[in-house]
């Protein structure tokens, strides 16, 4: 039954991903396409667009949910990869705990940044 | 109780990475679909240290981040990063309209020669891999013009 759980919310950040990577990756790369819509998204690497981009909630809101989503659907698929390897129930255990390890790990760095920049 | 868990169905282990047989455009997919899973895992984990551990140190420190990273080697890793997200991202929806019984079609009789739920979805999957390629070509063609 778990296992279903696990596999259907793969399924549903991955649809998730689709959209909010889609926005992150047209705001850095296609900007010919923004400025078509009416919208400056040059130079969105620079110190300038970056601070603009993290004084706003709905960005840090964005990218911390995709950070969630995303991390999820790496580290899930990570696992169901990694067992394969192994039919063992005590490994699986032992995979699955290193894999929340990692996810709260980078999950707690990739949120202190943007709300530290946030709140100043 | 019971230790083990229950066997599991179709279980290759690790040489099913290698070969699993009988590859058809949907075999190849799924190990383009590994893949690729795999690489943007690698690059997420950089992304994050750059975006978090040297945005935190200031501007300057992000200033000679990104110079670093506006290397061309770097440009033509990001280039790969947004096809392999592109085919990751469609072939997963593919997966998903199969996987929630979406678009199975109409049932049919089972006449010789026999259509399959695979081989009914596999012009609808060759149409994907198309715009997989147009994608990856318009995204180079915007590259090559200087615009990332």
């Amino acid at each position: 039954m778990r296992r279903t759980y696990l596999w259907f919310f793969q399924l549903v950040t991955g649809a998730l991903i689709a959209v909010l990577l889609g926005i992150h990756i047209v705001v850095q790369h296609f900007d010919a396409i923004l400025v078509f819509f009416g919208v400056d998204a040059a130079q969105s690497t620079s110190w300038a667009a970056m601070t603009a981009r993290a004084s706003q909630g709905i960005w840090v809101f964005i990218y911390i949910a995709l950070l969630a989503v995303g991390l999820y659907h790496g580290i899930n698929g990570l696992r169901n990869i990694i067992l394969e390897v192994t039919r063992s129930t005590r490994a699986e255990r032992a995979v699955t705990w290193a894999m929340i390890v990692i996810g709260i790990i980078f999950f707690a760095g990739g949120t202190y940044v943007p709300v530290a920049l946030l709140t100043g | 109780m019971m230790k083990q868990a229950q066997p599991r169905q179709n279980y290759l282990g690790p040489a099913g990475w290698v070969w699993a047989g009988k590859y058809k455009l949907e075999r190849y997919l799924y190990l383009l679909h590994r893949v690729t899973g795999l690489g943007l895992i690698l690059f997420v984990l950089v992304h994050l240290i750059m975006t978090t551990v040297f945005r935190i140190q200031g501007q300057d420190i992000w200033e000679a981040t990104m110079a670093l990273l506006h290397n061309p080697w770097f440009k033509i890793g990001e280039y790969l990063v947004v096809v392999a997200f592109s085919l990751h991202a469609l072939n997963g929806l593919r997966l998903i309209i199969q996987e929630l019984g979406f678009a199975l079609g109409k049932p049919t009789p089972p006449i010789y020669p026999y259509q399959d739920a695979l081989r009914k979805k596999r012009p609808g999957t060759i149409v994907m891999v198309a715009v997989i390629i147009i994608l990856a070509a318009a995204f180079l063609f915007d590259f090559l013009q200087g615009g990332w």
